[in-house]
């Protein structure tokens, strides 16, 4: 089995959900979005998620996306992105680290080099405009042992559900909703129809389950315990950033980390 | 074009797994409304009474006895209803959403051309429009938000990124990423994901089809040359398709901006700073750097200022069926003042790009040969730049003026 999922499944043993955070690389500049990683990890999340930065991120909100397009004024290199994070994910063992990053980046660096780079520390990669249609581009990651994390979407097809989940290994990212990332919303009809969905996923697959977007507080996560192995949190630590440098950012980190 | 949409290695569909359903469900409908000969009966009857098609041949006997070679030809798009060949492929997605049962679209748009023809069709079929614009744009184009605005059109300014054409375009896919169930996404060029760059471009075709006819019945053969200007490519892919693989040389024509350095053109041929790359849906030749990230453009007409480029026309040109050149912005205006001076004919500077690349070629040929150049549309949309570009001051003088008489 992969170990990322491994991983999950250990730590599902003595928690109650596992928290993935997220983090861009380079914003508002390389060294700040290290220590933004580095407190998160002393912190102890199960999973931490870094974004490599592209000049056009679809599948992100603004919130994200005007981050992204600000890190990108610090020049940043996937190269040494993936030397930075590597470093940290050897020296925080209990923490597994994910990248992030939109195709084109990463086709220009090539999968086969990714794969390499990737191999020695970061477990798995999101790449959010690579449809599971194109699976086989992404079979030199597969044979390093890096897990490639398809996406499940609610109302998806049976038949296209069984296809992603043929090919899921480590970890399954499940979108809570229609839209991009950054935007919030629940009510008690949403809860049951996102109990149904998380079920059907289930039908297919045991590999685990993270959900994410519109993921906020506490309460939120709390909401979700039960349902799925990993909550997804990214634009809510972003704005707390924004609102009150690394303090506020560390203030809502233990907040969500009361959820174990 | 190969069943999953790819032209050579372009095309193909690279979007988010939450448009998937709904990129099928368009794929599905527009295949079944293609084969239905009651909706493309609808769409031609619409392109004649709604845009006034056929558009004409255009004989330039002044300008090319000027040039000295080849007998030139326009394909006049500028007469097309909203004056550019946007309207053509408005037509027939607009019909198509009609058809699908969708209320409403959203549209990108750079100089707003497509998003004046978007808000025209929604206008005529009842339908909702929302236009992505880049706040820059906005900025520089406002005419035009204005008349999107009075058709009832609702204008999103995009502000995030370089603030053009390409964030536009990102902003629209992610409306639709929330919005599809009732939403069409009416793409204003040969671009995105399956099965836009084809159904675009097949929309378009119509100009091309029309030209062959055309040509028989004005000229008695078919013409040894076909320029267009090339930004997304859906003009240019319109004019050629219809012509690949005959003996007529098809050329398209980049803006070449103000120079090569990168930000300076948006050229994505015959430059090392253009690459394989895949964004916005689909895989291309994108302007970028070396880490991947999309390049900033620059052309003096906005309606070229794009970073990718058709994948039909990426592979058309790598094929050798299609020959890509550029035309840098000065002599855009030459060519640009050279026609509008002989013939009386006002072309876009989109367009312009065609002419001085027709113009370039057609002094080497001889007077029994004939080229078209496609003038997608009409230049007095461009008269605030143009009159810039002209250094007209008078021009300033008049909008000092109209500000003190509205105080
Ligand atoms: C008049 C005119 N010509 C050409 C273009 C470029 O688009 P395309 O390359 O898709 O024809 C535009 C785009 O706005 C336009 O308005």
């Amino acid at each position: 089995m992969s170990t990322l999922a491994t991983f999950v499944k250990q730590q599902r043993q003595q928690k109650s959900m596992l928290l993935m955070t997220h983090v861009i690389y380079g914003y508002p500049t390389i060294d700040e979005s290290l220590q933004m990683m580095t407190s998160l990890l002393e912190k102890g999340v199960a999973i931490l998620e870094v974004q490599f930065p592209f000049s056009d991120p679809v599948a992100d909100g603004p919130v994200i996306t005007n981050a992204c397009h600000d890190a990108l004024e610090n020049k940043p290199k996937l190269s040494q992105c993936l030397a930075d994070i590597t470093k940290l994910a050897a020296e925080y063992p209990n923490t597994k680290v994910l990248l992030m990053s939109y195709l084109n980046p990463i086709l220009q660096y090539g999968f086969e080099a990714l794969a390499a780079d990737m191999q020695a520390g970061v477990a798995g990669i999101i790449i959010p405009d690579l449809p599971i249609d194109h699976h086989a581009m992404a079979a030199p990651l597969v044979e390093k042992s890096v897990d490639p994390i398809w996406l499940m979407i609610p109302d998806m097809s049976d038949e296209r559900m069984e296809f992603v989940s043929q090919h899921a290994q480590g970890l399954l990212y499940c979108v809570s909703r229609k839209g991009v990332t950054g935007q919030g919303s629940d009510s008690q009809s949403e809860q049951s129809q996102l109990e149904s969905y998380l079920n059907s996923i289930k039908k297919h697959t045991d590999v685990p389950l993270a959900l994410g977007f519109g993921i906020s507080t506490a309460q939120d996560i709390q909401g979700i315990v039960g349902l799925v192995d990993v909550a997804v949190v990214g634009s809510a630590l972003l704005r707390a950033y924004q609102n009150g440098g690394l303090s506020e950012f560390n203030e809502k980190a233990d907040e969500l980390l009361t959820v174990q | 074009m190969n069943d999953q949409g790819y032209f050579g290695q372009y095309g193909g569909s690279f979007i988010p797994e939450i448009l998937y359903s709904s990129q099928q469900e368009l794929l599905k409908h527009y295949r079944e409304a293609m084969a239905d000969p009651s909706f493309v009966e609808s769409v031609k009857k619409e392109m004649q009474q709604y845009s006034g098609r056929p558009t004409p041949l255009t004989h330039c006997a002044n300008l090319s006895a000027q040039i000295g070679g080849a007998q030139i030809y326009l394909k006049r798009e500028d007469l097309n209803h909203s004056g550019a060949h946007k309207m053509n492929n408005v037509i027939g997605q607009g019909l198509l959403t009609k058809r699908m049962g969708k209320k409403r679209v959203i549209a990108e748009t750079g100089a707003g051309q497509h998003g004046v023809a978007t808000a025209l069709i929604s206008a005529r079929l009842g339908l909702e429009c929302t236009i992505y614009m880049g706040a820059h744009d906005i900025e520089r184009q406002y005419p035009n938000v204005f008349w999107m605005k009075q058709l009832g059109a609702t204008v999103v300014p995009v502000t995030t990124g370089s603030q053009t054409l390409k964030d536009a375009l990102d902003e629209a896919l992610r409306d639709w990423t929330a919005s599809f169930e009732d939403t069409h996404y009416l793409i204003g060029t040969s671009c995105g994901c399956e099965p836009f760059p084809e159904m675009v471009a097949g929309f378009q075709s119509v100009i091309g089809e029309e030209v062959k006819d055309q040509a028989m019945a004005q000229i008695g053969k078919m013409p040894d040359k076909i320029f267009a200007c090339v930004g997304g490519g859906s003009n240019a892919c319109g004019i050629f398709l219809p012509f690949v693989g005959t003996d007529t040389e098809l050329i398209g024509i980049e803006a070449g901006g103000c120079g090569d350095g990168v930000g300076e053109h948006a050229k994505r041929f015959h430059t090392d700073q253009a690459k394989f790359g895949i964004s916005q849906g689909f895989a291309t030749m994108f302007l970028q750097d070396e880490e991947g990230q999309l390049a900033p453009t620059h052309s003096i007409s906005a309606g070229l200022d794009y970073v990718g480029v058709s994948p039909i026309l990426a592979d058309l040109s790598d094929r050798g069926l299609v020959r890509m050149s550029s035309a840098r912005d000065e002599e855009v205006v030459a060519g640009f003042k050279q026609l509008m001076k002989a013939e009386g004919i006002i072309a876009a500077l989109e367009s312009s790009h065609a002419i001085a690349g027709g113009l370039r070629e057609a002094a080497q040929l001889s007077p029994d040969q004939n080229i078209v150049i496609n003038v997608s549309g009409r230049g007095d949309k461009d008269i605030f730049t143009i009159a810039k570009a002209l250094g007209d001051e008078p021009f300033k003088d008049f909008l000092a003026t109209y500000l003190e008489g509205e105080k």
